[in-house]
């Protein structure tokens, strides 16, 4: 138990630092929201009017009281959940903004970061299993020589042949004009044929992580001294590689898994702007180079907070499936 | 940040190649419109960020869409290419004083939900500006001191003081419905997202975050002269790659984005239809810290008009997109009637190293054996030049402009800083040397005003409202008040040739290039874009161009 109430209270305080942290990096960065607004409303080669800089300033209103005071006010609207108005979305709201792009990223990231973690495994524990074979070879090695090109260049090639050449699928996009958002049969094929590609990319990408991890945990745990006696005394070798090998080395998967749950919410920028998907990795960068303080503080923290409850459930999980570390924290 | 940019530089390189390698066009629909109109015309990017939300508030110009400038109108529209008023909402104006406007306003013109456009409609919006601050642009009134309605037809507006010098500000407020807009318990708020009430040409059709429609009014006041039924908007990448894809496979009629060598990847593709028109805006102009020497000295700033190859920087820099700028702040040709007659070749400096040398030797700053240029107190004169370093193609310039100033014996350091240091430093003055935009627009007291009037600099360390060389000079400043009390034309005109005179004469910052205005047009479904050849309006003078557009067939 003790074991569980100090993940807990390690959890509440790293909560607080994250919280703070995120109410005070984006006011010590230099640069002005109003200036960044109006110079994009010109373009670089245009002069600023004094009198529209003027106009934004009242429209977005200057935060009052000292830097304790905002923090204190900061802190309740936190906890009400009110996260103020997006400037660079005036007037909606930052809770309407991460409304609309988080159903995107949840159902896109979210199912290619399970997809990947179980092909990851499953090829991973294959290879283990038929280690030093040709399955194996082809398998880490294969995994190794993808992980080496770089993401971007993957999805280029992806558009390039299958949106340019064969205009098979959409080259951009989470939905065509022609449908409109909501439950309906012309707009869920439409946004899945929008997300083929971006998830065939994350889907190229994402599992090798798992398959080399798992491959090499794997190959350690049947080397050791119990895995070695199964074999002694005669146990299939499916099972030995199943619950001697895999089980064990499943274990540190297990928590990057939780972490990569977690930080799906801040959502895959690159995919997201190569594809220009409409969803959490888009907007984040787009308030980061609008310093869009709101919007960008409020994704920060939905990031951070995704990923530390993740951390948190891991470390509970984690406790269940192995008994060693329980026992190495209560001794 | 760097990692980002290689990504964006890559992806821009493989979707200039896809694009010059042969990729389909797509098959264009023949306008098959009621009554021979153009049925639809597809206008690419509209605004609103990665994500767009319904916003049809014409005051909130960083979040709107595109779209108002179809439903909204205003009592008079510029031509902001020769900088001409042209009736609108509004069929004439006249100074009773010069304290006092007096506008007749049209008639029988409706709201696209049937109700009379009436005075009280005009007097209402230049009142919801006064009460908030947040909706009013460009700060009219600092200017107005009292907008009232004579009869159903007629609105006089009365100046604090003489009012002519702001006239291009006020004529060009977007007037809203009173009937709805009183209703607004927050104008500042208000997104106005179901279907927007105004008097212009479209009326918003549908919307999603992917697609905006436009259908044509058929009630419009001059609905004769808008030959098209629908315009659509499609959200993409705002004049990324997929943007030019798109433009290189003719999927656009129109659009307004930056191409790179925009002849091969648009032009070529189909040279019957595809054309582009970029007339220039504001001047970009070298800027000297004029508290600093050698830059204080008149004759010093005076020898380098003819330092800078100018044509080099167009071609070279700017893709030979833009034209070299005139000394006289003002932007040629479109601004050519406000040049006084004298000036050479409308004010545009040559580029002759061996003038500005032997002007630098004679104003006291000769070479030294080294060829090391040396200032009044004997040492060699060193400085820095700076640009954004993300902005590439100014940093391309300020090769081309450092390599001159070298060739002159100058030890010039060029510096890449981020924008935002970039912008802070300038305005607080902390800078020897670096590139500023200014002027550009219709209203000439601004574009005077804002760069040099002792009123707009702030001292060195403070922030400057737009003054940034810091020039100040009780000369000048009496000729910006001359400008901004003068309401015959003649003494607007006089006031602007004397302040050219002050540019030429006396080079607080010299102009060397006009940043351009993007626009990209094909005629296979609609012709009459305004162009070189046919140049009423500039891009983005948007009522102007929708009633002058006509079906391409009805043309030939």
């Amino acid at each position: 138990m003790a074991y569980f109430a100090r993940r807990f209270a390690f959890f509440l305080a790293t909560l607080w630092a994250a919280v703070t942290l995120n109410f005070l990096i984006p006011r010590l960065q230099p640069g002005d929201p109003a200036e960044a607004i109006v110079s994009r409303i010109g373009g670089k080669g245009q002069a600023v009017d004094p009198a529209q800089l003027e106009a934004v300033r009242t429209m977005l209103g200057a935060p009052g009281g000292n830097l304790f005071e905002q923090y204190v006010r900061y802190l309740g609207a936190v906890f009400s959940g009110d996260f103020g108005v997006s400037y660079s979305y005036f007037p909606y709201s930052v809770t309407h903004m991460i409304g609309e792009a988080l159903p995107w990223t949840l159902v896109l990231v979210g199912v290619t970061q399970i997809l990947s973690f179980v092909i990851g495994t499953l090829l991973g524990t294959w290879a283990a299993y038929r280690r030093n074979t040709r399955v194996d070879s082809v398998i880490t090695l294969g995994s190794t020589f993808v992980g080496t090109l770089p993401f971007f260049w993957i999805a280029l090639l992806l558009i390039y042949v299958f949106a340019i050449t064969l205009r098979w699928f959409p080259e951009r996009g989470g939905y065509g004009g022609g449908s409109s958002p909501g439950w309906n049969w012309l707009f869920i094929s439409d946004a899945f044929q929008h997300s083929v590609l971006p998830g065939l990319a994350l889907l190229i990408t994402g599992p090798i992580g798992w398959i080399i991890g798992m491959r090499n945990n794997m190959v350690q745990s049947l080397g050791e001294d119990h895995a070695r006696l199964a074999v002694a005394r005669g146990l299939p070798e499916r099972r030995i590689a199943i619950t001697y090998g895999a089980r064990i080395a499943i274990l540190p998967n297990v928590t990057g898994f939780a972490i990569a749950l977690g930080s799906i919410l801040g959502g895959t920028v690159l995919v997201e702007t190569v594809f220009n998907y409409p969803g959490m990795g888009r907007l984040l960068l787009e308030s980061v180079s609008n310093k869009d303080f709101p919007l960008m503080q409020a994704i920060f923290l939905f990031t951070t907070i995704g990923v530390l409850i993740a951390n948190f459930l891991a470390d509970i999980l984690y406790g269940f499936l192995d008994p060693r570390v329980r026992k190495a924290e209560n001794s | 940040m760097r990692r980002s940019t290689t990504i964006r530089a890559v992806a821009f390189a493989t979707a200039a190649t896809l694009a010059v390698s042969g990729c389909t066009g797509t098959e264009q629909q023949s306008s098959g419109g009621t009554d021979g109109r153009v049925a639809f015309l597809d206008y690419g990017d509209f605004g609103g960020g990665s994500n767009p939300q319904a916003n049809y508030n014409p005051y909130l110009d960083a979040t709107r869409l595109g779209a108002t400038d179809y439903v909204f109108e205003q009592l008079v529209v510029y031509d902001k290419y020769a900088c001409e008023a042209k009736p609108w909402l509004a069929t004439e104006y006249a100074w009773k004083d010069p304290k006092t406007l007096i506008w007749t306003l049209r008639e029988g013109v409706k709201w696209n939900d049937g109700k009379p456009f009436t005075a009280d409609d005009v007097v209402f919006t230049y009142e919801l500006l006064k009460q908030h601050k947040a909706l009013d642009n460009t700060g009219i009134w600092r200017y107005l001191s009292a907008v009232q309605a004579t009869d159903a037809k007629t609105v006089s507006m009365t100046f604090g003081e003489p009012g002519a010098a702001a006239f291009t500000l006020f004529g060009e407020i977007k007037i809203v419905p009173k009937h709805v807009w009183s209703l607004v318990d927050d104008p500042v708020t208000f997104t106005n997202p179901e279907k927007p009430v105004g008097t212009g040409p479209f009326t918003v059709k549908a919307f999603n975050p992917q697609q905006l429609t436009l259908g044509r009014n058929p009630d419009y006041w001059q609905a004769d002269k808008v030959q098209v039924d629908e315009l659509r908007f499609h959200k993409a990448d705002g004049g990324g790659q997929v943007d030019q894809l798109k433009l290189s496979r003719g999927e656009y009629d129109h659009n307004g984005m930056f191409v790179p060598d925009i002849k091969k990847t648009f032009v070529d593709r189909d040279p019957e239809h595809n054309h582009y028109w970029y007339p220039p805006g504001g001047s970009i102009s070298f800027y000297m810290n004029l508290t600093k020497a050698p830059f204080n000295d008149t004759a010093f700033r005076k020898a380098l008009l003819t330092a800078f190859n100018r044509q080099e920087i167009a071609d070279k820099a700017q893709l030979g997109y833009v034209t070299p700028a005139s000394q006289t702040a003002l932007v040629v040709p479109g601004q050519a009637a406000w040049l006084p007659s004298d000036i050479p070749n409308q004010g545009v400096m040559g580029f002759d190293l061996a003038e500005a040398d032997a002007a630098l030797t004679a104003a006291g700053y000769p070479k030294n054996g080294q060829g090391k240029r040396l200032g009044k107190d004997g040492r060699p004169i060193a400085f820095t030049f700076r640009t954004p370093g993300e902005w590439t193609d100014w940093v391309q310039a300020g090769k081309i402009i450092v390599g001159n100033l070298t060739d002159l014996g100058f030890d010039v350091r060029q510096e890449g800083p981020t924008p935002q240091t970039y912008e802070a430093d300038r305005a607080a003055g902390n800078y020897d040397t670096l590139l500023g935009v200014h002027g550009g627009s219709c209203n000439m007291f601004r574009n005077f005003q804002e760069p040099l009037a002792s009123d707009q600099s702030a001292p060195i360390g403070k922030k400057a409202l737009s003054n940034f060389v810091r020039w100040t000079d009780p000369r000048t400043d009496q000729l910006i008040e001359t400008l901004r009390t003068a309401t015959e034309e003649s003494a607007q005109k006089a006031a602007v040739a004397d302040l050219t005179k002050v540019m030429v004469d006396e080079v607080p910052m010299i102009p060397l290039w006009y940043g351009a205005k993007w626009f990209q047009y094909r005629t296979a479904r609609a012709v009459g874009w305004p162009s070189e050849d046919n140049p009423y309006a500039a891009p983005g003078d948007n009522l102007l161009i929708i009633t002058n557009l006509k079906p391409a067939t009805a043309a030939k």
